[in-house]
């Protein structure tokens, strides 16, 4: 009896460590992958037009660890859709950025810093992982020995974006001052 | 009290800018004439010995259902961005119904129609401020097929592209035209609205471009090279001097100019102007006529002014 009830409470302090260690980990991904954000250091391709507005695009970004990546995909994707555009490949169109003027995430810092918050920036309502976000079979590539560049397959809603930036003042309208 | 005063007074000049708005260009989507060509959608007249062929419109959007798939595609982008399009099929349709209006309408009184000159049957077509000439092709491999497609953004009044957004989608065995088509409409629409917008943003920034022309009257006894005022310059040069104060920075070219007439290109005109201390929104109508003021007032000269849409005026000289 007394074996038994030893067992249980080691088996829930066992499992409790490891929701723990996830966690942190989970963790340590999100604040490792909001660290090497900031330098925006990633590359988009286009994969695929989707519905009304969502571009499907593959973003290469460069990470120690899957996790990161996978974390920085998503916001990279989102970031790359406004400030950069994605070109063409094979017959795929490529696309414009939303903002024509590139100086604007600085006139904006306080707002871009709020929306690339991770864990609850509203950058996330815009894009999704395709595939669950598995990682194909050559999109690891190890480019030196700590740092691998990861290509992850996202999909973002630049219709709803462009709509959140314009009510939130950051962009024109196209419509505007008519 | 002085304080609230200026504050009042501020308050109220905000507020008369803020809510003047420049008027807003109608856009219409239009198939290509290398799309009704190749489709059958053309008809042939006799014009003086000569056979010209010119775009059935009407047989296109009656027969057509891609046609219209794809315009109410592109009408539902563009609605979805605060602009929606003028439908070529609906214009036709109203313009028929007015003319049939106008023919059996007649006075309570006298039993007269209404006055309609040769000028206002030639203006009664379908237009619009900025013409989206739309194009595609369907590519066929075996059983692979594809779809080219074209969509140019043509500024009705200067001829120039605004915007435009080209490119051949990706092939499909399976595929209907449709899918492929909707597809094409979607990946191409935003780098043309991105195209609009940067049209739009040196509207706002240097004034819309328009064109002006400067006509007379046969039976009017001056010209443009008629010498006016007290340094006894030519009629031509004083238009010239007028444009250039009452342009946007002075940016206006003239393309050709004779003693019969004047071609101004690239005209920017401001996009507001103020009348009882209130911004208005200006059109091509409303400068000429401050140009035909102008003439008035300083040369007793009569002149009429024509328009065009938002881009396009004529003034003759020499009389209404």
């Amino acid at each position: 009896m007394r074996i038994n009830t030893s067992l249980k409470v080691s088996s829930l302090l066992l499992l409790t460590l490891i929701c723990f260690t996830f966690n942190i980990n989970a963790q340590k991904g999100k604040k490792k992958a909001d660290k090497e954000t900031v330098a925006w250091r990633y590359e988009l391709e286009a994969v695929a037009t989707g519905s009304a507005g969502t571009y499907q695009v593959k973003v290469w970004s460069y990470s120690k660890n899957v996790e990161t990546a996978m974390e920085q995909a998503k916001k990279n994707a989102v970031h790359g859709i406004i400030f950069k555009g994605f070109p063409k490949k094979d017959r795929v169109q490529g696309q414009k950025p939303i903002v024509t003027d590139p100086t604007i995430d600085i006139q904006n810092k306080d707002f871009f810093e709020q929306f690339f918050k991770t864990g609850g920036g509203d950058y996330m309502r815009f894009v999704t992982l395709a595939n669950n976000g598995q990682i194909g079979l050559g999109d690891r590539i190890k480019i030196s020995k700590k740092e691998y560049k990861i290509g992850v397959v996202v999909s973002v809603n630049k219709s709803e974006l462009r709509k959140y930036l314009e009510k939130a003042g950051i962009i024109k309208g196209l419509s505007n001052g008519f | 009290m002085k304080k609230n005063i200026i504050l009042f007074l501020a308050v109220i000049a905000f507020t008369s800018n803020a809510f003047s708005q420049a008027k807003k260009p109608t856009i219409m989507v239009v198939p290509s004439d290398v799309w009704c060509n190749t489709n059958g959608y053309m008809m042939e007249y006799d014009n003086q010995g000569t056979k010209v062929k010119i775009p059935n419109y009407k047989k296109a959007f009656q027969e057509n259902s891609d046609v219209q798939f794809v315009i109410s595609t592109i009408g539902n982008m563009m609605a979805e961005r605060g602009f929606p399009l003028k439908r070529m099929d609906q214009v036709i349709k109203t313009l028929e119904s007015n003319s049939a209006e106008d023919a059996i309408m007649s006075s309570k009184y006298s039993g007269m129609g209404a006055s309609e000159s040769p000028n206002d049957k030639l203006k009664a077509v379908a237009k619009a401020d900025i013409i989206m000439g739309l194009t595609w092709t369907i590519n066929q491999t075996g059983p692979e097929k594809s779809v080219t497609f074209v969509l140019d953004g043509i500024d009705a009044y200067t001829d120039k592209q605004v915007a435009g957004a080209t490119g051949t989608g990706p092939s499909s065995f399976s595929a209907e035209l449709p899918v492929l088509l909707e597809e094409a409409v979607l990946a191409h629409i935003d780098n043309f609205n991105a195209a609009l917008m940067t049209h739009f943003e040196d509207l706002f920034a240097n004034g819309r471009e328009v064109i002006v022309r400067v006509k007379k009257w046969d039976d009017w006894y001056e010209d443009l090279e008629t010498e006016y005022g007290d340094d006894e310059e030519e009629l031509g040069v004083l238009i010239e001097d007028w444009m250039a104060d009452n342009t946007v920075q002075g940016r206006f070219n003239t393309t050709d100019a004779t003693e019969n007439m004047m071609l101004f290109e690239q005209v920017r005109i401001p996009l507001y102007y103020e009348r009882n201390g209130k911004q208005r929104a200006m059109d091509t109508r409303r400068f000429a006529r401050n140009l035909s003021k102008y003439l008035k007032e300083e040369f007793e000269i009569v002149s009429k002014v024509t328009t065009k849409g938002l881009g396009r005026a004529t003034i003759y000289l020499g009389g209404k």
